[in-house]
């Protein structure tokens, strides 16, 4: 038994048959998982947390769920992996693409079982998604100058959208579809959202949000300051506005009388004064810090009538510099360098109890700001989260403008050529083929399923559907039937459903691969008893 | 549940069959959680509601019947739960009252869920539906309300007076109401009429008295006393006042230092030097006129010796000490003055004037009253008094919930009939819309009439009156056209609730309605809880 001695204690090893089994297992059960939530009817999940606090979060984001899992599973671990990709590259499809790749694998599973060796289904695979690359960019070129002429652009924008927001947002999907359209429109084909703030204020109800172009800061103005400036110039400033300490640690100063202190204290006072000096000089009227500007600088502020906001948050810092299209300042020795922000206006407003600083006709034209109001902290999580899926999605299909139709269309056009090549072809490979034809099925089906309809029945009128040429059927979630996807105008971005196609394909073919796992000793953690 | 995940088959028909159980008890369990919360608060709706003892983990105890503070203080652990908990919380910043009645249709709202899933009926059917009716409900409130003019002070009086009369301190409504009526007008700004931010009225409270001695005060109140310390003035008519944030104390610099003390003569010198820094200091507040100083808190330094405070008695200064930076805002924009953060600042253009500036000893402590303040901003001081600790809370929060009512008002000028006069007259004419609805739809917007029914039932329970007795008949007099038959809960009959004057914002009954749908919403749609980091 010398073999053994190979590993450290505690290591495992699982070769062949069982490793395999046991990344279908992992793979499959984390698709379980989160295929609930698929579609725009789909379920959400409560994330409870185990950490302190045990806070919760209601959502139905595939990305979300899965990157906040605890999961033991090397096969499950590719699959989140590659969900987050997904999430990093295009915004949005986290969920499809873990249950496309759990649908590969759970066919690849009974195809293994039937003695097919793995690498033979990784190759029909890969050449069936090679393939119909090239079919899929082909078919939706042709969509894509359907939409043209059919809409305007922000149109098909629109109508894809209703379908891509998940269901919390319910039946103000056509409000906030309105909302992402508006922001990415602003956006004039810039992918940087970062110009797009989402502000979430507790109250009121998700139809009470809206958009506003500018700029808003959740801060207060300081004491005896204007409440609102016209064409204001800003400087974003990120300073330390008490006295500068000496940093070396023990220096200090010795003196024989009471008098000298006062004089050093006056003397410190006296360098505040030079520093707010200096930043006056640089002709501005609004001033935002990202530390504290104390009681002293602020009153010399408020005798100049300059609005100083102290303690922004770095996030609201940056975007604000960006927005005016000034830049952040540490430094106020030489006027003349500095990068002023600029506005038309900035004031007061009110929102809820809140009370925020608004900045509007900023440098930056396309920065707006979306402020989300909703009866809970559940509610405006996941309507952020949606949003920022929307407008991702949007923003890359402003760019890449070729669209397909949504509602399980692209599934079924492709399930019925992959059928076709599978008569075509001689030989265990049209196993394969037809294995890789039934995952694809199996996306329309849960969303059928998860709209509470009958799947079996309307997967069947779809196939029936697509038998005919150029059909535009899919499945109508809303009304429970198949109907024209062009005509209800649902329609999915180009760019997402070939990330999909692609991904899931590469992690199922990973996983395949796989035939030994080895597990690592843990770490031994010293006892802290 | 062990046997069946035990036997946990391959094919996928029989595992999607699992999953729907371990699904349906997982929404089973959620709901039930968040009705169990909702039964705790739904003795303590209404005017007759029943209050709650809380005690809390530090020992405190509090009584209350406000709803919002109640599950505030529940701890609630089941994410479903504090579903609830969050609902009325948000009920309470979107509208300040109601807080209790948003939890309790939210109850009822599950109850008839349980049913309609129970029939199969798919939850995302169901939260559909629920939405359909929730606007239409809306529609209906808006279509029963009342509009109403800021002018018409006795209406803003009544409708107080309803939030104020299910409270703990109803007796008192007749003096709250108005105070609080007052205290929202006084503050409205006429550049932005349909704005009041409840910030700008403070609430003071001092133990003693009763809650009758309650008052508005024209000006400010400091739960402090003045400055006692070598027999400084405690009364000052003409008062000049100044807010400082600078400290009347030896020097203190940000940097180390030490006086290095090297013979005894020199030791006579530093105090002397001492001294003379605090008086001059003293000499230049005095040259500017100023008699009263608030000085806020420090916490680098002291923010006045003994040494300093004997100078300022002398010079007839009043001293206020100890003030919280968060409040000089507030007292800024009251006395309209400005702070002033150095002694080289200190001018007279700064200073606040005021009639007077008294300290009164009220029961075991003393204030200090600025009152006939010259300028005064938009802002009100309500004084509440009471007889102990938890009468005093309990008032405070009453008190607010009457302020918000006022502030719903002025937002939106709308009033809408009390007493589940609505509610009857929602659960009627939804009951009638869900006759022409088709399939699952017309099913579910029935069950949402029924639940709404939930509200004048626990008010007629809660008043001991018979409830089923009672809805039938509110049933059949809506039934006969009369949409403001509500229950009055005094005589325990039914009238027009209208002419009892029991009237509500119709903000507070369109929020309740909103935001409990929408958590409902949320609630059916969860069919899993994921345990993570």
């Amino acid at each position: 038994m010398a073999i053994e001695k190979i590993l450290k204690d505690d290591a495992s090893e699982e070769k062949g048959e069982r490793a395999r089994m046991a990344s279908f297992v992992g793979a499959i059960a984390i698709t379980d998982l989160v295929k609930t939530t698929l579609g725009p009817k789909g379920m959400d999940k409560i994330l409870q947390s185990t950490g302190r606090g045990h806070e919760v979060t209601v959502t139905n984001d595939g990305a979300t769920i899965l990157k906040s899992l605890h999961i033991d599973n090397p096969a499950a671990k590719v699959l989140i992996d590659i969900s987050k990709v997904q999430d990093d590259e295009v915004g949005d499809g986290t969920t499809s693409v873990v249950v496309l790749a759990g649908e590969l694998l759970r066919e690849a599973e009974k195809l293994v079982a039937a003695k097919i060796h793995p690498v033979t289904i990784i190759s029909v695979y890969n050449n069936v998604c090679l393939f119909y690359r090239l079919r899929m960019a082909s078919e939706c070129a042709r969509n894509a100058l359907l939409q043209r002429v059919v809409d305007n652009k922000e149109n098909a924008g629109y109508a894809f959208i209703l379908y891509y927001l998940p269901n919390v947002l319910g039946f103000d999907k056509e409000h906030f579809a309105q909302l992402a359209v508006d922001a990415v429109m602003r956006l004039k084909g810039s992918t940087n959202l970062e110009a797009i703030q989402i502000i979430k204020k507790p109250g009121g109800s998700l139809k009470d949000s809206f958009l506003d172009e500018g700029f808003i800061l959740d801060k207060k103005i300081g004491l005896g300051q204007p409440k609102r400036i016209e064409n204001a110039k800003i400087l974003v400033a990120n300073t330390a506005m008490d006295t500068d300490k000496v940093k070396i640690y023990g220096a200090r100063v010795r003196v024989d009388s009471m008098s000298k202190v006062a004089e050093i204290e006056g003397a410190e006072k006296e360098k505040m004064r030079e520093k707010v000096k200096k930043i006056m000089a640089h002709g501005i009227n609004c001033f935002v810090n990202r530390q504290l500007i104390y009681n002293f600088p602020e009153e010399l502020f408020a005798d100049a009538s300059i609005l100083a906001i102290e303690h922004a948050d770095f996030d609201g810092i940056e975007r604000l510099a960006l927005v005016t299209g000034g830049e952040i300042a540490s430094t106020f020795d030489n006027p003349e360098s500095v990068k002023l922000g600029h506005c038309k206006l900035i004031e007061e407003i009110m929102i809820g109890e809140d009370k925020l600083i608004h900045f509007s006709g900023v440098e930056m034209g396309q920065a707006c700001t979306v402020v989300l109001r909703g009866a809970s902290h559940h509610v405006l999580d996941e309507a952020e989260r949606s949003l920022h899926d929307a407008l991702c999605v949007l923003s890359q299909t402003v760019n890449d403008t070729r669209v397909l139709l949504g509602g399980g269309w692209p599934e079924m056009v492709m399930a019925k050529e992959v059928d076709e090549l599978a008569r075509k072809t001689p030989g265990k490979k049209s196993h394969a083929i037809e294995a890789f034809s039934r995952a694809l099925v199996a996306i329309p089906t849960i969303i059928a399923d998860n709209a509470g309809l009958d799947s079996a029945d309307l997967v069947a009128q779809l196939r029936a559907e697509h038998h005919k040429e150029g059909c535009n059927a899919g499945i109508d979630v809303i009304s429970g039937s198949v109907g024209d996807m062009a005509e209800l105008g649902i329609a999915e971005s180009f760019k997402v459903k070939q990330a999909v196609l692609l991904s899931a394909i590469e992690a199922a073919e990973m996983i395949l691969r796989v035939d030994e796992i080895i597990t690592c000793a843990p770490r031994k953690r010293e006892d802290r008893m | 549940m062990a046997a069946v995940t035990a036997a946990q088959p391959r094919s996928s028909k029989t595992e999607s069959y699992v999953d729907n159980k371990r699904k349906e008890d997982i929404r089973h369990a959620n709901i039930n959680a968040a009705r169990a919360v909702a039964d705790a608060v739904r003795t303590s709706l209404g005017p007759k509601g029943m209050d709650k003892m809380i005690s809390t983990a530090n020992g405190e105890v509090i009584i209350t019947n406000d709803g919002a503070t109640i599950l505030n203080k529940m701890e609630v652990l089941q994410p479903a739960a504090k579903m609830l908990v969050d609902l009325s919380k948000s009920q309470d910043s979107a509208a300040g009252d109601g807080t209790t009645t948003v939890v309790v249709i939210a109850g009822a709202l599950l109850k008839q869920c349980l049913t309609l899933l129970s029939n199969g009926i798919h939850p995302t059917v169901i939260s559909d539906s629920l939405h359909k009716a929730s606007i239409k409900a809306v529609d209906v409130l808006t279509a029963m309300a009342v509009p109403l003019e800021l002018s018409d002070r006795e209406s803003l009086i009544k409708s107080a007076s309803t939030s104020l009369n299910s409270k703990v301190v109803s007796q008192y409504s007749t003096l709250l109401a108005p105070l609080a009526v007052d205290s929202v007008l006084s503050v409205v700004d006429p550049a932005k009429p349909d704005m009041v931010d409840l910030r700008d009225i403070k609430i003071v409270k001092k133990l003693g008295g009763t809650v009758d001695d309650t008052q508005l005060v024209k000006g400010l109140v400091f739960d402090k006393k003045a400055s006692h310390a070598a027999g400084g003035p405690t009364r000052m008519e003409n008062a000049k006042i100044a807010v400082i944030q600078f400290q009347i104390s030896p020097p203190k610099t940000d940097i180390e230092q030490s006086i290095v003390v090297s013979d005894y003569t020199q030791m006579d010198r530093i105090l002397k030097e001492e001294r003379n820094y605090i008086l001059g200091m003293i000499k230049k507040i005095k040259a500017t006129g100023c008699n009263v100083l608030l000085i806020q808190k420090s916490i680098l330094r002291d923010a006045v010796t003994d040494l300093s405070l004997h100078y300022l008695a002398k010079a007839k200064i009043m001293v206020v000490k100890d003030v919280e930076r968060e409040d000089i805002e507030f007292i800024t924009k009251t006395l309209n003055c400005l702070p002033i953060a150095n002694i080289e600042h200190f001018r007279v253009e700064k200073l606040g004037h005021a009639d007077l500036v008294e300290e009164v000893s009220l029961g075991d402590g003393k204030i200090v009253k600025v009152t006939g303040i010259k300028d005064m901003g938009r802002t009100a001081t309500v004084l509440v008094r009471g007889s102990n600790q938890l009468v005093l809370d309990e008032a405070e929060r009453s008190l607010h919930d009457a302020l918000c009512v006022v502030r719903c008002l002025v937002s939106k000028r709308f009033l809408i009939a009390g007493g589940g006069a609505p509610e009857i007259e929602l659960s009627r004419q939804l009951g009638a819309w869900s006759k022409v609805l088709h399939g699952m739809e017309g099913y579910c917007v029935r069950s949402f009439a029924e639940a709404l029914e939930v509200v004048p039932y626990t008010l007629a329970e809660n008043a001991g009156l018979n409830p089923i007795a009672i809805v039938t008949e509110l049933r059949n007099r809506h039934a006969q056209g009369e949409i403001n038959a509500g229950i009055n809960v005094r005589k325990g009959q039914i009238t027009n609730i209208l002419e009892e004057n029991v009237v509500q914002p119709l903000l507070v009954s369109t929020s309740a309605i909103t935001l409990a749908t929408e958590c409902v919403r949320m609630i059916l749609k969860i069919d899993d809880i994921v345990n993570v980091r």
